[in-house]
């Protein structure tokens, strides 16, 4: 990382880059902008697929919890990695647990964990903030660009090594697994594990990408890119490559303007707007080809 | 090189309903079986249970023949596809024939691949129509397609000419009797009396159980000895 930000002051020095590029916290938050665009951006069309975009919802909300814990179990403030995963993950894997034993409709199901990890995060969190600093809850909800550290960007780096690999060598069986489970079940392909694999991803993904998009508003960047390519798109290979594009651009802009326009928005709102508003253009560009 | 299916005492209850009472069955390799019965009989979830789709009491296993390869092919009834989900009849086949991400470029050799299976199922030159976009007799040709693209010796059909015109019909039987013919064993569920009497080897009636077996041509001796037969256990 101490290279990139040292050919980043480099190139503003020279005068290539403009003054906002002076605080190293900008560089940090672009770097984790660049590999959560793409981490989201692919998944969103599983995750559509699946219709999961509103378990990773509630696992975002979970992390409002996982912070909390962190702080009431002594972990600093700004970083506790430890309980945040392992409540997020723990979360999660419980949420798809319960799916599979029981006859309740998953959206139902979804909804009760939701308000459960929202009431108990809003609890504890309030009742940690008079130890620590009040701006931390504003922070964990709607992202900001200020907390990123070295760390944060190697946990994403890490994530997206191993669901390169993923996606690389099982990305099909996977897909398939979704598709159409029993076929995939007569071919030989685990379609459990898989869908324990994607729902782990899916909550790992969202964890990391709290610090930057926000607790409440990182499901909303897995939805609306998969759901405004799916608009746009003629087969699975545009799907993919366009809500890779848009998911990647609305991080990288949602971090630059609000910097360039000197505006007090959290990063994540930021960045939800700018997805959303590429939803809009691409119902036009649906609309436009329906006319021609 | 052929599968034969062992069935022991196998019972399926869903929510204590009983839905197959307990039946025993011996389905001989390279045989033509048909399911035939009334609808709501079962013979859906008993195919299930053969695939191991299903968890069932009792004990299925399967007699691999030696050199036969231990794959299975199944043809669903219908598999609903979203209409507006963004995946091409290419791409469905490709997903499954090689491990190349499906949204990368594929290869100029799987390519042809899928259009030479696409051929051989009547689809030519629709590769690039969206699953959604497809009649239901166009999605039974896609099923048949994604079972045909490699070696199975075991065949599980669920009223594979359901939405099918007279021609694709006869295509397929044709299809199906090839498959027979090469020594593969065909378990098919079809309600067509006159069909089933021309085409079937066996027929399994089936109401809530096992109900009548009547064979209209007996299996050949295998050419294999018995004792070189790989035996699988299914699901359970």
């Amino acid at each position: 990382m101490e290279w990139i930000r040292s050919w980043v002051f480099y190139a503003h020095e020279l005068g290539y880059l403009p003054d906002m590029f002076q605080y190293a916290f900008l560089t940090n938050a672009l770097v984790s902008a660049l590999l959560i665009g793409p981490l989201l951006g692919v998944l969103g069309p599983l995750v559509v697929v699946k219709r999961l975009a509103f378990f990773s919802e509630a696992v975002g909300h979970g992390a409002l919890t996982g912070v909390a814990l962190g702080i009431l179990l002594g972990e600093p403030a700004t970083e506790p990695f430890v309980t945040l995963f392992a409540f997020c993950v723990i979360f999660a894997l419980l949420l798809h647990w319960i799916k599979s034993r029981t006859s309740v409709p998953y959206d139902a199901l979804v909804g009760v964990f939701l308000s459960f990890a929202i009431a108990l995060g809003a609890a504890l969190i309030l009742f940690v903030a008079k130890r620590v600093n009040v701006h931390i809850l504003e922070n964990v909800l709607f992202g900001s660009i200020l907390t990123v550290r070295d760390l944060d960007i190697w946990v994403l780096l890490g994530i997206a090594a191993i669901l390169t690999l993923l996606l690389g060598f099982k990305g099909n069986r996977a897909t398939l697994s979704s598709l159409s489970p029993e076929l995939a079940m007569t071919q030989g392909i685990a379609v459990r594990l898989y869908d324990y694999i994607f729902v782990l991803i899916i909550a790992l993904v969202t964890v990391a990408s709290v610090k930057v998009v926000g607790a409440i508003l990182v499901g909303a960047l897995l939805l609306i890119p998969a759901t405004a390519a799916r608009l746009m798109s003629r087969n699975a290979r545009e799907f993919v490559l366009y809500s890779v594009l848009i998911s990647t651009l609305s991080c990288v802009f949602g971090i630059l303007l609000p910097m360039a326009g000197a505006l007090p928005i959290p990063s994540g709102a930021a960045i939800v707007m700018l997805a959303s508003a590429s939803f809009i253009f691409a119902l036009a560009i649906r609309r436009w080809r329906a006319i021609l | 090189m052929s599968v034969s299916l062992e069935v022991q005492k196998l019972r399926l209850a869903l929510n204590r309903v009983e839905l197959i009472a307990p039946m025993d069955a011996w389905f001989a390799p390279g045989q033509m079986h048909v399911l035939m019965g009334p609808n709501g009989a079962g013979k859906s979830s008993l195919l299930k249970c053969l695939l191991g789709l299903l968890p069932f009491q009792g004990k299925i296993y399967r007699h691999w023949q030696a050199g036969a390869p231990r794959t299975t092919a199944y043809v669903p009834q219908q598999i609903a596809f979203e209409a507006t989900l963004p995946l091409t009849i290419q791409e469905y086949l490709l997903m499954q024939m090689s491990s190349r991400p499906f949204f990368l470029r594929p290869s100029a050799s799987m390519l042809t691949l899928v259009e030479q299976l696409l051929e051989r199922v009547g689809l030519e030159g629709k590769a690039q129509l969206r699953l959604g976009q497809l009649s239901g007799g166009e999605r039974q040709r896609l099923l048949f397609a994604q079972a045909l693209r490699r070696p199975c010796a075991l065949w599980c059909l669920d009223e594979p000419m359901t939405g099918l015109d007279e021609l694709g019909q006869a295509h397929f039987t044709q299809l199906l009797q090839e498959l027979r013919d090469a020594g593969h064993t065909l378990i098919v569920i079809h309600h067509d009396q006159q069909w089933i009497h021309t085409y079937a080897d066996q027929v399994w009636e089936i109401a809530g159980g096992l109900v009548g077996h009547s064979v209209l041509r007996p299996a050949l001796k295998p050419c294999v000895p018995e004792r070189l037969n790989v035996m699988q256990r299914v699901g359970g």
